[in-house]
């Protein structure tokens, strides 16, 4: 296990610095300037010419050292040696340029929490829902109940969630008056943006307790349980469910990664100050710093939960090493 | 057992980031709840030029002047209760009221304007509005020279840059313009300035958002010398609550990340009686649709902005009075297609639009009632100059060419284009084809309706076949900086109330001049206006000079007036609607211009309502 959890860790920087080196390729080559943020004006060449000087923007090989030396704290480190007085934050995300007054450090601060709550939410709901329509399906296979959540499903699946989103807000606060629209203030207000961010992820985690919980029923060692006489639930929950759940949790780790840094859509829709948005807006803008910062944040996470992933693995199955 | 605790953590997690994320729950109820687009970018005034960012520095900062923005658009008293102007009108010197204090209680100077427009004439700054300073006498140089200077700085050795010698660089950039720039502080609350030469609109300017004093003991303690490049930067940490200081009618108290922001009164404001509005709360909804929804249902007063793709339908429906509270107002602005001039095209191709007639003749064949009607159909006006009509106070617009079909085909063929052989498609006497115009648009928009529907006039009309060429809005603004197009939309808003705001876009030497139109009678008109001291002679100059740019040279084909939709309902239809359970909106300008002063907004309850009602009635 140590070994395993130090290796893996040991190739979290690797992969982090090739995904900031392609992430900084792609984003300098977005076309248009970074500082020009209005379509139908252009900024007269002097101020251009200050405010590309001001960031880097007038040299990639610059910025990117520089940048690098931000995000990894080295520029941090670089001026507390030199005895700066004010040394700025340790792991330094860089200005937003739409947002003029936050730093990337802000936007990360304030979205990132948001989403991480939704996201959570959004993921137990999922696994609630997803776990309990897998279960009842897999008892009757092809029966009434079975057929109706799986079509449930491949709706959840397939409906954009702009679509269950907007639909949910017409029913919900519009005409029944419950709840608000637009606003992220109040515990309920996290309900419809979770219940709809759910939907795809409790559709999936459905259709694979489904399957899992099917093969494993039909497996001889349920087939002993069920002789000596076990509980139905006991059979279900003691034996079969574990062995089922197995690739749900391989599932639950990029999963609980997506739902937790944001959905643009859901967002969107439901007004929620989360991070998911700027993963679109950033790049419309060539907001760069922005760009990196998410980026950086989105595959830090998605790494460290596969690795939990992994981790947990060991757990649930002791097979696996 | 022990597994069952295991779901513990999660829900502890879970509780502590809902409590972090969602926040205060036992506020003052606001008095005026407005819905924006967009979260505010900056409440630097220097570095903003988005018009919702200036909408919050009208109340945040008090100009020098102010408009009458519910009346006719003059300009009155605001920090300054009243200046003269020299014979020569160069020289404006402002007398500053003397109880006019900043939230903190500090008194408002002269000093405060100094700095604040010094900090704008800081290339590092990087403040868009800047140009607007360049007619003081010394700022265009001075921004020039601090340019140099810094450049410079940054050539020399790294043992020559360092904490001293960028000090010193400081000093004598400050040295420079006290000694170059004609921005005085002759006394703590006399302000003296002084233009290269007699600028008509200059008051217009003093009133203008991004022009505002800034608290120079706030902006010192968050400014800082890098001594690697000797530019000042700044901490944003400076526009926070609790640590900006503010002269207007309000202070931030509160402003979350695209959570929203709240305004309460500046105990300091020398006017207090004026403030109807005491809490205002600003929810930044970055979806329309949602906004919609969300203003419907309550959540808002006033939603600034309601640009939905469905506004066609809310304006039949608001017609009809299933959707009261819709209105929509004329902007400051003109949708417009512009010509590329240049006699080639980037591909080397001879340009057939550099010729002013064929641009005519394209203008003349387009009918923009129809578009307005069948495309848009959100009522905008149409219009044929590029200034809209009756937005800037004794400026005759001149008349401009309508819709004429025939006349259109008969300039095409003065150009020397005309279908010779029978195909329908015109000809030059070599006997080739007129070219194909492409039309550049940016995407996701209703430019795309807007170019096929033009392209079928022409074709109709000319026998002139089109392209559309759509693109991402930043490849497209690409296209326009570089020339790469033959029409390509665009937009223009006036920022100041003078026709120069919008025809200084045909100047020769101006950077948003990307269509590279020249015309050289245009320029001496405009010369002339800039010299002529009459201001009445000066507008005829003005309209003589837009004249060729309408009824002759056309390097845009203007299309309509902008208009902005807004949701909020008038004490009129708030009495006409007994059913809804809501507030009307009262003090909101519907001048063209659309600046509107916060203060003066208030917000009327039904209860409030029906005492009015009685004597109307």
């Amino acid at each position: 296990m140590i070994p395993l959890i130090t290796s893996r860790l040991a190739q979290v920087p690797l992969i982090l610095v090739a995904i900031y080196t392609v992430t900084f390729v792609l984003a300098w080559l977005i076309p248009g300037s970074a500082v020009m943020t209005d379509p139908d004006k252009i900024v007269s060449p002097e101020v251009l010419a200050a405010a590309e000087k001001r960031y880097n923007l007038d040299d990639p090989i610059v910025f990117y050292f520089d940048y690098l030396g931000g995000v990894t704290g080295v520029n941090h480190i670089r001026d507390r040696i030199a005895g700066s007085e004010n040394p700025g934050p340790a792991l330094d995300f860089g200005p937003s340029f739409q947002y003029e007054d936050w730093t990337v450090n802000d936007i990360i601060a304030a979205s990132l929490p948001v989403s991480m709550t939704l996201g959570i939410t959004a993921i137990a709901i999922a696994l609630f829902i997803g776990t309990s329509a897998g279960i009842a399906g897999a008892l009757r296979p092809n029966s009434m109940l079975d057929l109706s959540t799986l079509s449930i499903a491949l709706v959840g699946i397939s409906l954009p969630s702009f679509v269950t989103g907007t639909v949910l807000l017409i029913v919900f606060p519009v005409f029944l008056n419950i709840g608000s629209v637009g606003s992220w203030g109040s515990p309920q207000d996290i309900i419809l943006p979770a219940f709809t961010l759910s939907l795809p992820f409790s559709a999936y985690i459905a259709r694979l307790t489904r399957l899992g919980m099917i093969e494993t029923l039909s497996a001889d060692y349920v087939r002993t349980a069920r002789a000596k006489g076990c509980s139905p639930a006991r059979i279900i929950y003691k034996h079969a469910f574990k062995n089922a759940f197995l690739p749900v949790i391989s599932y639950l780790g990029p999963a609980l990664a997506f739902a937790m840094t944001g959905s643009f859509v859901v967002e969107k829709v439901f007004n929620v100050p989360g991070i998911g948005q700027h993963f679109v807006a950033a790049v419309l803008n060539k907001d760069l710093f922005l760009i990196m910062g998410v980026t950086l944040v989105f595959s830090t996470t998605l790494v460290l939960l596969n690795l939990a992933v992994d981790i947990a693995y060991r757990f649930v199955d002791p097979r696996i090493d | 057992m022990k597994r069952r605790f295991a779901v513990l953590p999660v829900f502890f997690v879970l509780g502590v980031l809902a409590a972090w994320t969602l926040g205060p729950s036992s506020r003052a109820e606001p008095d005026l709840r407005i819905i924006l687009t967009n979260d505010f970018f900056t409440l630097d005034p220097a570095r903003m030029s988005y018009s919702h960012d200036l909408r919050l520095s009208y109340a945040i900062y008090d100009t020098l002047v102010r408009f009458d923005n519910l009346g006719d658009f003059s300009v009155v008293p605001a920090v300054a209760e009243r200046w003269t102007i020299s014979d020569d009108q160069r020289t404006y010197t402002f007398f500053l009221r003397e109880g006019a204090k900043w939230s903190n209680g500090d008194p408002v100077t002269a000093h405060d304007f100094v700095e604040a427009w010094k900090r704008m004439l800081f290339p590092e700054t990087v403040a868009d509005y800047v140009g607007l300073l360049f007619d003081i006498r010394g700022a265009k140089d001075f921004y020039g020279w601090r340019t140099a200077q810094t450049a410079a700085y940054a050539e020399r050795g790294g043992a020559e840059r360092n904490a001293q010698a960028a000090q010193q660089l400081f000093a004598e950039a400050n040295t420079r313009f006290r000694e170059t720039v004609a921005i005085n502080a002759v006394d703590d609350h006399t302000l003296q300035i002084e233009l290269n030469q007699p600028v008509p609109y200059f008051l217009d300017l003093c009133a203008f958002g991004a022009l505002n004093p800034v608290h120079r003991a706030t902006i010192e303690s968050h400014s800082r010398l890098n001594p690697d490049s000797g530019l000042v930067e700044m901490d944003f940490e400076w526009t926070k609550p609790g640590v900006i200081v503010t002269n207007g009618p309000y202070m931030p108290t509160e402003w979350r990340f695209k959570r929203g922001m709240r305004l309460e009164p500046n105990p300091h404001f020398y006017d207090p009686d004026t403030v109807k509005s005491k809490i205002i709360d600003f929810i930044p909804i970055n979806d329309q649709n949602t906004g919609v929804l969300a203003w419907k249902t309550g959540t808002a007063d006033w939603m600034w902005d309601a640009t939905v793709p469905y506004l066609a339908e809310l304006k039949e429906a608001h017609e009809s009075g299933d959707f009261p509270g819709l209105e929509i107002v004329p902007a400051f602005g003109t949708y417009f297609w512009s010509f590329n001039c240049r006699p080639e095209l980037v591909n080397g191709d001879p340009n057939p639009l550099a010729d002013p007639r064929v641009r005519k003749a394209l203008a003349l064949a387009v009918n923009k009632q129809l578009l307005v009607d069948a495309v848009k159909r959100t009522g905008e006006r149409t219009s044929t100059t590029f200034i809209p009509p009756g937005s800037i106070a004794g400026y005759p617009s001149p008349a401009g060419l309508g819709y004429n079909p025939e006349l259109a085909k008969q300039m095409l063929i003065k150009a020397g284009w005309e279908d010779r052989n029978g195909d329908g498609i015109p000809e030059n006497e070599n006997g080739e084809d007129f070219p194909t115009i492409d039309l550049l648009y940016s995407t996701l928009s209703y430019h795309e309706d807007i170019a096929l529907s033009m392209g079928t006039m022409w074709k109709k009309a000319l026998g002139i076949s089109t392209q559309l060429v759509g693109k991402e809005s930043k490849v497209y603004k690409d296209d326009i900086v570089n020339g790469n197009f033959m029409m390509a939309r665009g937009g223009w808003f006036g920022d100041y109330g003078d026709p120069t705001t919008f025809l200084d876009l045909h100047r020769k030497e101006n950077g948003n001049n990307t269509r590279k139109f020249y015309d050289s009678e245009f320029e001496s008109l405009m010369e002339q206006a800039a010299v002529e001291t009459d201001p009445h002679r000066r507008m005829e100059l003005l309209a003589q000079a837009e004249a060729i740019t309408v009824q002759e040279q056309f390097p845009i084909l203007p299309l309509w007036t902008y208009t902005r939709p807004m949701l909020f309902l008038t004490p009129e239809e708030l009495a006409a609607n007994k059913d809804l359970d809501r507030n009307a909106v009262t003090g909101i300008s519907t001048h063209p211009r659309l600046v509107t002063y916060l203060h003066k907004v208030e917000v009327i309850s039904r209860d409030e309502l029906e005492p009015m009602e009685n004597p109307a009635q």
